[in-house]
């Protein structure tokens, strides 16, 4: 028998190629020796990665050749599958997943462990020889529980093994049924097979499932692709700008809090789900990142990105969208309450893959826009995902309707835009397809002033501060009231600027009631002051008040008259009393409340008592405590000598610490799990000190190796890479 | 892109460009599905809702139309969630029927099983249905049809009823038009009714609802009742149909504090409709006690909570309601259209006003300054007592006096609220103050000097707001009135909308007392005017004493 080591050795330039081609870990980094490869190709996560490459029918070839004995041909697969199963094994070779051996076709160590228990839905192989014409006759009890198990799982549950039912009887007494603990049993694996009809699975799906779905005329395609394209677009704009004067607070384990997400959707008009995304997108691009103080802010990007054609832009944030790991579908859904936006627990490992697959699948269908079921089915067809198929299926539905929030679909039709980006073409074509910026409005007696068209950015960003926005979508309609005036007055523009702008931007007059509304809120803004000072110096005499304000020796104090009786300092009341003495004059004190402080300065601490800690004496123990404390120590006392003299009749037995390789390793633990003898192994802990176990070897599973550790006396797992040396006993 | 007049926004409102070529083709178009919000000088709002959407397909539009009528009027492209939204929510409309029933009486039929499912299962629904007859029927209690109506649309899946409407006791009504032509728009809204069973007609003040009224008769050619605000109105409403329609006096009664006539043709006030006698409502039977054919109710936006919960019982009667300002302050527009009936027209005011049905209009808001010891005293007032002070404040009085001076010869009508302040103008201006306590005889004998020109101008209170028909009066002086209400303000303005024998314009002035509260109110109340096209001057206290207006 030919092991998969030996196999590669043998093959040529050309297959390593080509296995490296479908299997880019593998060489990353380049392995030293063919030994080495192999290993790393038999590793249970390169393995996983290159079945999560095949596509359903090439996976359920491998299942088929994972369920039969080794060694087995091209025939026997055909026989349980389908003839065009013959095309499928040299690419599976090509992929390393099979291996051509002396006596036939194998499979290299761990495929099935990677491929999981049941394979297929099917049990184990039986032990003992079976009669598999004898379950055509088989009692209708026996069959009615053989139709229960026949697609899988095969294990079933029986109220006690000792007293089952008529049926499973004659299963059990024919061998057709194995039990597997005291409730439960299971059918063999070549039981399944034979009533599956000889096949393996139910359905052999050899071609994809059709996409079904409305054709869309282009021309409305690309209408609405441009209008994706610029609502988008917008949404950035919106967003950072949003943040610009309202900095959101990041969640301490990082990340957009819900009820910032929540502000956000609300300023800009859109759902939660649209929200998170759009700020994963500014995210992406390097538009806004969490400052040193938590605080999420447009970064200097932002300045460069306003200056840029609508084309860069829309590149800007539609390319990191492609690649990126981040999945902001996951955000505020209801099993993931706490994902938050730019958060770190949006990574998801298909992500981008899943991503690149349905893009290309709505690339490949043209003109159609995908009903989602059937678009679903096909993305499970070309990549069965194993683990996690719920999210599969999520990414799906967020990809397509990102992909129309981004407009690189229209109408869910894939949009000469999205075609061109694909293809990484140039996309000056946005550019001329934008609807062109206006860069005036019309105000209406009621209040409201209308931008028939998306809106320069200067323009957009002054009226943003005067306005509030009542309506988004190709035009904007903003409304003025006194609260959006005033908070163009506190953004610092005068009423008349206000008035003036107004003025040069509308087409239409300025109606009546619109200017005196801005007058009287700039009349009324700013009439009442309020700052902070630490101290105030007042004499009824306003004289007085001039002639120190006038005093040269008093500059120190930087007094500033707020009124005529009335000077404020920025310097504590304390020292502004004794400057005012050395310079001759007669100052008192005053409280706030306008109390006259008299009497020598005496000061009292405003906040409590808080007298220093005491460290150091330990309490009594108790008679209690001191005996169990004894107990204890004697306890753990006889334990670690045994332990000791354990190790002492090892080291004996051994000399010294066994060394191997890597490879040595793995060969010498598959031959001695089949011969089940105990083996001497060094084990390197997590800090790299090497012990030494004395174990019995059991399985080899997903990198790892389980054994029973003769010193604990328990089946422990002992991961591979950090055996030292393996040595029979 | 194309270069239509229409902009569809992504909050489904519709803008409209009116100064464009296409855009009376284009309001027309839309008018079926979408409804007007606002419509001020150059950009009008229009908003697809799902009640008008569901209004369009019980009319026999269908998603196609509407959708193709978006992108064709469509400056940019039309967002596609809007697209999706329209032939969504219309394919909800038409799964459940309501169908009258030989055996069962009323039942809920559907399309679509798990519909109905999900129907009967709602905690508002359950208690109205009957026994289940089949998988796709279920009896519903009669008398709970508008309720059920209602619910349903609350859930998202509009009943159609075809359970049809009673026709009453047929009673010969038509329109008598030897002197007068009915107006197109009228007849538009009369027909507009009466092809969808029931619902509003929304018409400017002065635009002649009466008429409508009539002729929704006139289709009905039944016994009919007619629910109006007060006994003036009622007068004023049997005058009308007296003149326009082919009944004679004995075929109307009156149904009032004073008389209780019932006839053929009943006008009744929701006054003596919701009295109460020993705790329960009295008047309430004169629903049933005949078989009308139609009920008409004027001013529907003034209907009161006890008539909205007895008109949820009769939704088997063909319903009319009338209004010129549908915004109640309370937010119950909404329970007029489930219960009368969806808008079946509505029509922006300027645009009656250009046809010259309506006087051309314009407001003024007169800003006086309170005295210094007057904002002494309003900065120290009770928080309930502020708004009654500003309104109220003297400097009021001389711009009055100084308005009434300037358009001496016009007729004038100076409207306010308190009744101390009204008191008092009507002393110093010497002319007769009509409010709460003036007997409707002495009302009505007051009105008619004012309408045959004996008296040029009349103090009056809110009695006036609604209903009363001044021809000839060309300038009204708002002093006061009930905080920010904004139909009220519109229903001032009303007042004077008639068109005027010799062409002129009417003046509408609103005294307000700068930087109070009062400005505040004024602001809110404007508001819907100012949504209608209405753009206020705003001119000094000063300028009315110099004359400078």
């Amino acid at each position: 028998m030919r092991s998969f080591t030996d196999y590669l050795r043998s093959v040529d330039d050309d297959a390593l190629l080509e296995l490296f081609t479908y299997r880019a870990d593998l060489i990353s980094p380049v392995p030293s020796d063919i030994a080495s490869l192999a290993v790393r190709a038999c590793s249970a996560p390169s393995l996983a990665r290159a079945i999560d490459a095949l596509n359903q029918w090439h996976f359920q070839v491998l299942e088929a050749c994972a369920v039969i004995n080794e060694p087995f041909s091209e025939k026997q697969i055909i026989a349980v599958t389908e003839k065009a199963a013959a095309e499928v094994l040299p690419k599976l070779i090509a992929r390393g997943l099979i291996y051509p051996s002396d006596d036939g076709m194998r499979l290299p160590n761990s495929v099935r462990e990677v491929l999981g228990s049941e394979i297929a839905g099917l049990g184990p192989a039986s032990m003992a020889k079976l009669t598999l014409k004898k379950l055509d006759e088989a009692p209708d009890s026996a069959k009615k529980v053989l139709e229960r198990l026949i697609w899988g799982p095969p294990r079933g549950s029986v109220g006690d093994i000792k007293n089952p039912g008529p049926g499973v009887t004659w299963l059990l007494e024919e061998n057709f049924m194995v039990p597997l603990d005291q409730r439960t049993v299971i059918i063999p694996r070549e039981v399944g097979i034979y009533l599956r009809g000889g096949k393996v699975h139910k359905e052999r799906e050899m071609t994809p499932p059709e996409i079904k779905g409305t054709k869309r005329e282009m021309r409305n395609v690309q209408l609405a692709a441009i209008a994706n394209v610029a609502t988008v677009l917008r949404w950035v704009d919106e967003i950072l700008e949003y943040w610009a004067q309202e900095p959101a607070d990041a969640l301490r384990a990082g990340g957009l809090g819900v009820r910032d997400l929540k502000i956000i959707a609300t300023h800009m008009g859109i759902d939660e789900n649209c929200a998170a995304f759009v700020a994963e997108l500014v995210y992406l691009a390097g538009l806004v990142t969490i400052d040193a103080d938590d605080k999420i802010l447009p970064t200097n990007n932002f300045d460069i990105w306003l200056t840029q054609s609508a084309s860069t832009r829309w590149q800007a944030i539609a390319a990191p969208w492609l690649i990126t790991s981040r999945v902001s579908g996951l955000v505020g859904r209801a099993e993931s309450k706490n994902t938050a936006a730019l958060g770190p627990e949006l990574d998801r490992v298909n992500a981008a893959s899943t991503r690149a697959l349905v893009l290309e699948l709505l690339a490949e269908n043209k003109e159609v826009a995908p009903e989602l079921e059937s678009f679903t089915k096909r993305v499970k067809w070309c990549a069965p995902s194993k683990r996690n198929p719920g999210l599969q299926e999520e990414m799906v539905q967020w990809t397509l309707r990102e992909a129309e929030w981004l407009g690189i679909t229209g109408q869910g039709v894939i949009s000469s835009y999205g075609q061109e980006f694909l293809a990484g073409a140039d996309l000056d074509i946005i550019n001329t397809d934008l609807p062109q910026p206006v860069d005036h409005i019309l105000i209406q007696s009621d209040n409201t002033a209308i931008a028939p068209g998306p809106l320069v950015h200067d323009v957009a960003a002054v009226l943003a501060i005067i306005g509030d926005i009542e309506s988004r979508g190709g035009a904007t309609v903003y409304r003025f009231t006194d609260t959006t005036i005033r908070r163009g007055l506190d953004h610092g523009k005068t009423g008349d600027e206000i008035i003036a702008f107004l003025r040069k931007t509308s087409k239409t007059p300025i109606p009546q009631p619109l200017e005196y509304l801005i007058s009287d809120v700039a009349k009324k803004h700013g009439r009442l002051r309020v700052g902070n000072t630490s101290s105030f110096v007042r004499c009824e005499d306003p004289a007085l008040i001039t002639q120190i304000i006038s005093d040269k020796r008093l500059d120190i104090l930087s007094l500033r008259r707020i009124a005529p009786e009335v000077m404020i300092c920025d310097m504590d009341a304390h020292d502004v009393m004794n400057v005012l003495r050395n310079a001759g004059y007669l100052p008192a004190a005053e409280s706030t409340n306008g109390m006259l402080l008299t009497g020598p300065r005496s000061s009292r601490a405003q906040s409590k008592p808080r007298p220093p800690r005491i460290i150091g004496e330990l309490e009594v123990p108790t008679d209690a405590a001191l005996t169990a404390a004894i107990r204890i120590i004697r306890v753990g006392e006889k334990s670690s000598h045994k332990q000791s003299t354990l190790r002492n009749i090892a080291s004996n037995a051994l000399g010294a610490l066994p060394r191997t390789t890597a490879n040595e390793t793995l060969d010498i633990l598959l031959k001695y799990i089949q011969e089940q003898r105990s083996l001497s192994i060094g084990y390197a802990d997590n800090n790299g000190a090497v012990s030494h176990r004395i174990i019995d070897p059991i399985k080899i599973s997903a990198g790892s190796l389980i054994a029973r550790d003769h010193g604990t006396g328990e089946m422990q797992t002992f991961r591979i890479p950090r055996i030292t040396g393996v040595a029979p006993l | 892109m194309t270069d239509g007049p229409l902009i569809v926004q992504s909050d489904k409102t519709l803008l409209l460009d009116i100064d464009h070529s296409m855009s009376t083709e284009c309001r027309r178009a839309i008018a079926p599905f979408a409804e007007l919000e606002r419509s001020p000088e150059h950009i009008h709002t229009y908003r697809l809702t799902n009640l008008g959407l569901w209004n369009a397909r019980a009319a026999g539009h269908d998603a196609e139309m509407v959708i193709d009528t978006l992108i064709k009027y469509s400056r940019y492209a039309v967002p596609h969630s809007i697209l999706v939204d329209v032939a969504e929510t219309m394919s909800r409309y038409g799964r459940l029927r309501l169908e009258a029933d030989p055996i069962h009486g009323l039942i809920l039929i559907t399309t679509d099983t798990a519909v109905l499912e999900e129907v009967i299962r709602a905690k508002k629904i359950a208690p109205l249905l009957g026994v289940r007859i089949d998988n796709e029927t279920i009896a519903v209690h009669p008398s709970q049809r508008g309720q059920i109506k209602q619910s349903l649309l609350r859930l998202g899946w509009p009943a159609e009823d075809f359970a049809g409407y009673v026709d009453g006791q047929a009673h010969e009504i038509a329109l008598k038009q030897d002197d007068w032509k009915i107006r197109p728009y009228q007849e538009l809204a009369a027909e507009g009714f009466w092809h969808g069973g029931s619902g509003v007609v929304v018409l400017p003040c002065g635009a002649g609802k009466t008429i409508v009224g009539a002729a929704a008769m006139a289709h009905a050619k039944a016994t009919t009742l007619i629910l109006v605000t007060n006994t003036i109105a009622a007068r004023q409403w049997r005058e009308e149909l007296l003149k326009r329609t082919t009944l004679n006096e004995d075929e109307i009664g009156e149904y009032s504090g004073a008389k209780k006539e019932i006839r053929p043709v009943t006008i009744a006030t929701y006054q003596v409709m919701t009295k109460k006698k020993d705790g329960v409502y009295a008047h309430l039977d004169l629903f049933d006690t005949h078989d009308w054919g139609l009920i008409i109710y004027d001013e529907v936006h003034l209907l009161p909570a006890p008539i909205f919960r007895f008109t949820a019982d009769i939704q088997s009667r063909r319903r009319l309601g009338l209004t010129a300002t549908l915004v109640r302050e309370d937010g119950m527009e909404g329970e007029v259209f489930s219960l009368i009936g969806p808008k079946r027209f509505d029509v922006p005011w300027k645009e009656i006003e250009s046809q010259g049905y309506i006087a051309p209009a314009q407001c003024v808001e007169v800003r006086v300054n309170l005295s210094e010891t007057e904002r002494i005293s309003y900065a120290t007032a009770e928080p309930e007592e502020r708004y009654r002070f500003c309104a109220t404040t003297r400097t009021k009085r001389n711009v009055v006096e100084s308005l009434v001076a300037h358009h001496a010869g016009e007729q004038i009508l100076v409207i306010g609220q308190y009744i101390d302040q009204l008191d008092e103008l009507s002393e110093v201006l010497g002319v007769p103050l009509i409010k709460g306590e003036t007997p409707i005889k002495e009302r009505e004998i007051l009105f008619n000097k004012f309408r045959s020109g004996e008296l040029t101008c009349l103090v009056v209170s809110k009695v006036a707001n609604f209903s009363i028909d001044l021809p000839d009066a060309t300038i009204a002086i708002q002093v006061s009135g009930a905080f920010g209400s904004r139909q009220e303000e519109a229903q001032r303005l009303g007042r004077i909308l008639r068109p005027k024998s010799d062409g002129r314009s009417a003046t509408f002035y609103s005294v307000v007392s700068r930087d109070t509260i009062d400005q505040d109110f004024a602001q809110n109340r404007q508001r819907f005017l100012a949504e209608q096209g209405y753009a206020y001057k705003i001119i000094d206290a000063d300028d009315v004493f110099q004359g400078k207006l």
